[in-house]
């Protein structure tokens, strides 16, 4: 896992300059009479003229960086800081920090990310072939305040997600008030796949030809089959969200760091900049390769996640969008086992073990009153109720609790 | 033959009578599974599927239903008869199943509960099985790669101690490992020809895990030699890079079939079926448990189809829970950086992805390394055989150095000039002999 800079590393901190420079009046004019693009729903309203429901709420904004399962002892634990330098040198100064992040339901990758957006504890199939059972944030915001889906996104980086994670089966909720959700991973293997099967795995060593190696598969895919859930029609991609693609694919094929992780942090800057959502969950999933093994690989997962964490908060202050009015919250899904478990150790995350079970949350921005640690122990199910108060929205129902400690 | 007519005669006719009737849904796919490939099992395996069904038949319905009563009422709390749970073989919709549920740490711990009052008859019997005598694991980090002489041991917890070795050799032909297993000199034989020799040694007692194919390559072409010669049970030699085509035929038929997670189970199913016997090299084709090892090791995950080390930890894992060798070398080996855009494509072979050519990832293929040396020490712990009587010693050849974990009586471990290797070699002789 390489792990210095991208190329274009200034970019990281620049925000787009405004919407006309992305797509101009006539050309929305024509998309949205074509009924590619659904105003409203699609479209930021502060980008498409702001209407005063877009306002509903607090007005806050909140991106959520979750990364996968890392334990204690490779992060914030006297022989773990060397693996988090931005974590631990650049933020935790201006943080409040939860010691004791509690999962307590199913350690698997979409229970626990569904369990993180609904305040309940999720028991679901692992691999997401069902929705959650209860409302995620999104619905629960989006319902409540009217906020078009424009506002709400997941970016993830993990295979065992699905578009289901965007919406629950709850009655009066579901799809209809779901987030965007994109997979910038699945696009990369897609894209890998399509160049095997046509003989064309020669352009996979040749930076130039990945990138429209990359875009062919873009085009020409089938979004479901992808797992993405953008916008209502699966088989059209909006061309404004097309370019943001294309354009983090072009800083990912530039760049040096070249694993899934990189392209999901550059599509999710890249809809920062150019939708700025109000609610944001970018899902990192590098430290994954742990579960063949390479533990070395391992912590250079946990060290991009580290940096790209980071340039997802340098994001949040250097843009207008977000500066000043933004609660960004990084965590873990859950931590790994213990070794000499006989769940393998490092590899897995399925022990009933503290190791397995408790980890940490940092929380920067808007909300933080004063960087403090907090002891007491929290759970992730407490994230979905406090991400409804940050927001604006009145209490969801859930097991969860707000976090008292984050007011805006 | 039929595997029930080669179980003893109280078993055959408690299953005869429904023994298995008495059986909670959930214990199920473990004991009927172990029955079916009853012919793939290591000994000690065998001895442990008798050892359960011989206490289930020897106990009345009152003290069978005590015995299940709290995996019982689990189930029931947890509504196993609502779900499809296969009872004939073990599932990834059975582990999901049961993973999800909120009483699975519960069910968990009752299951343990069972386990253990079977382990406690045995002990009480003394039926408990296994075979006496000294063991070895030995645990090789080979010379290229670059290990941290002031960190190296950390993670070992100060549970052994680290002793200077010198590992100048008589012939430069071989590697210190090599040396230590095959012979210092080819007609002197090494450490693999002793514990082959042990007279009372079962199948599958002696194993011998490489990342690569150097090692297992070098124990198979020896010259033929009288210190070679054995009369007993073969040892078990698996070489990550001598399984090739096995790996990739394997993971050809996964990825073809691998269309939907839903079918998940299909997959297993197929690939639990497929003639696996022309992947195989020379020294485990004709071996249908070696063969059925290394399926279940492929079908188990845990890199063992993707990195050299991997394979061998979860190897040696499962062989030390399996079989519980008294002899187990595992000597690691280097894996390739990842390729860029290809690396995390994981289930595909990076190589036919990219043909960008493979770098070696020393210093991350040390890490890696130091870290499963360990795993494999920690999983022998988790049994008890291993708990004495045996010596763990992890060879770091870089660094001209052992860390040793042992009982007192073997001398080594005292020692504090740097040892040569073939005092090494005779302590570890002396030792499993």
């Amino acid at each position: 896992m390489e792990n210095t800079r991208p190329l274009d590393a200034q970019a990281g901190t620049q925000p787009a300059a405004d919407a006309d420079s992305v797509v101009d009046r006539s050309k929305r004019s024509f998309l949205r009479a074509a009924g590619l693009l659904v105003a409203g729903q699609l479209l930021p309203q502060a980008r498409a003229g702001k209407s005063s429901l877009a306002e509903a709420g607090s007005g806050q904004k909140v991106v959520v960086a979750i990364i996968g399962g890392v334990r204690r002892a490779e992060t914030f634990s006297p022989e773990g800081l060397e693996n988090i330098p931005h974590l631990a040198q650049d933020l935790l100064p201006k943080a409040l920090f939860y010691d004791r992040l509690r999962n307590e339901g199913v350690t698997a990758h979409f229970n626990a990310t569904a369990s993180i957006l609904t305040g309940n504890w999720q028991r679901v199939d692992d691999w997401g072939k069902l929705p959650p059972t209860t409302p995620t944030i999104f619905e629960h915001f989006r319902k409540q305040l009217r906020v078009p889906r424009s506002e709400t996104w997941v970016v993830a980086s993990n295979k065992a997600l699905t578009s289901l994670i965007g919406a629950s089966s709850a009655s009066d909720y579901g799809p209809e008030y779901g987030a965007n959700v994109v997979f910038p991973k699945q696009l990369m293997i897609a894209a890998a796949a399509d160049a095997l099967r046509g003989g064309r795995t020669g352009n996979m060593a040749d930076r130039a030809k990945v990138e429209a190696e990359f875009e062919s598969t873009l085009e020409g895919s089938n979004y479901e089959g992808l797992g993405w859930t953008v916008f209502d029609a699966a088989d059209r991609l909006d061309p404004r969200v097309r370019s943001t693609i294309k354009e983090a694919i072009a800083s990912f094929v530039r760049g040096v760091p070249t694993s899934g992780d990189e392209l999901t942090f550059l599509v999710s800057r890249e809809v920062m900049r150019k939708f700025s959502p109000r609610l944001l969950v970018v899902i990192f999933s590098d430290v994954e390769v742990a579960h063949f093994g390479s533990y070395a690989l391992h912590l250079g997962g946990i060290r991009t996640a580290d940096r790209l964490a980071y340039q997802l908060w340098q994001e949040v202050e250097a843009n207008p969008e977000y500066r000043g009015k933004t609660t960004m919250l990084i965590l873990p899904e859950f931590g790994r086992d213990p070794d000499g478990s006989t769940t393998n150790g490092f590899f897995n995350h399925r022990a009933n073990e503290e190791s397995t079970r408790t980890t940490w949350m940092m929380a920067l921005g808007a909300a933080v009153n004063r960087p403090q640690v907090i002891e007491r122990p929290v759970r992730h199910i407490d994230l979905g109720p406090t991400l409804a108060g940050l927001l604006g929205c009145s209490p969801m129902e859930a097991l969860g609790t707000r976090l008292v400690e984050l007011q805006v | 033959m039929r595997f029930e007519e080669k179980l003893p005669e109280e078993v055959r006719e408690a299953l005869s009578k429904g023994l298995l009737k008495r059986v909670p849904p959930t214990f199920l796919p473990f004991i009927n599974q172990h029955l079916r490939e009853w012919d793939y099992l290591f000994p000690y395996e065998r001895q442990s599927v008798l050892r359960f069904l011989v206490y289930l038949a020897g106990l009345s319905e009152e003290e069978c239903a005590r015995l299940f009563r709290d995996v019982v009422q689990l189930e029931e709390r947890m509504g196993v008869r609502h779900w499809p749970f296969s009872t004939s073989e073990q599932t990834i919709q059975n582990a999901s199943l049961l993973a999800r549920s909120p009483y699975y740490q519960e069910w968990r711990r009752a299951v343990q509960k069972v386990f253990d009052a079977v382990d406690e008859h045995a002990r009480s019997t003394n039926a408990a099985g296994g075979s006496s005598g000294n063991r070895l694991v030995l645990l090789v980090i080979p010379r290229p790669l670059p290990l941290n002489a002031a960190k190296v041991w950390h993670k070992w917890q100060g549970i052994g101690r680290p002793v200077k070795l010198d590992l100048t050799l008589s012939s430069e032909t071989a590697s210190p490992s090599q040396a230590l297993l095959g012979g210092i000199t080819s007609a002197a034989g090494g450490l693999l020809d002793d514990a082959l020799r042990r007279a009372d040694a079962p199948s599958a007692d002696t194993w011998v895990l490489d990342a690569g194919s150097s090692l297992v390559d070098y124990l198979l072409n020896r010259p033929p030699s009288g210190a070679h010669a054995s009369s007993g049970a073969p040892a078990i030699l698996l070489g990550y890079g001598r399984l090739a085509p096995f790996r990739e035929s394997f993971s050809h038929e996964m990825n073809t079939m691998r269309k939907d997670l839903a079918d998940a189970d299909a997959v297993y199913d197929h690939l639990r079926k497929v003639d696996v016997t022309p992947w195989c090299p020379p020294e485990v084709a004709p071996e249908p448990r070696t063969r059925e090892f290394l399926r279940s090791l492929y079908l188990s995950g845990n890199g063992a189809l993707i990195y050299g080390n991997s394979f061998v930890e979860w190897a040696a894992s499962e062989a030390l829970r399996r079989a519980r060798p008294r002899f187990l070398a595992a000597h690691f080996g280097v894996r390739s950086k990842p390729k860029p855009f290809t690396g995390v494509v994981l289930f595909e072979n990076a190589d036919k992805l990219n043909p960008l050519p493979a770098v070696d990832d020393l210093p991350g293929s040390a890490a890696d390394a130091e870290m499963l040396a360990l795993y494999v020490w920690l999983a022998a712990t988790r049994n008890e055989e291993y708990l004495r009587s045996t010596v763990c010693l992890c060879l770091a050849e870089s660094l001209s150095e052992a860390y040793v974990v042992a009982p007192v009586e073997f001398a080594l471990g005292r020692e504090t000039a740097p040892v040569p290797l073939d005092r090494l070699a005779a302590s570890l002789r002396e030792w499993i002999a």
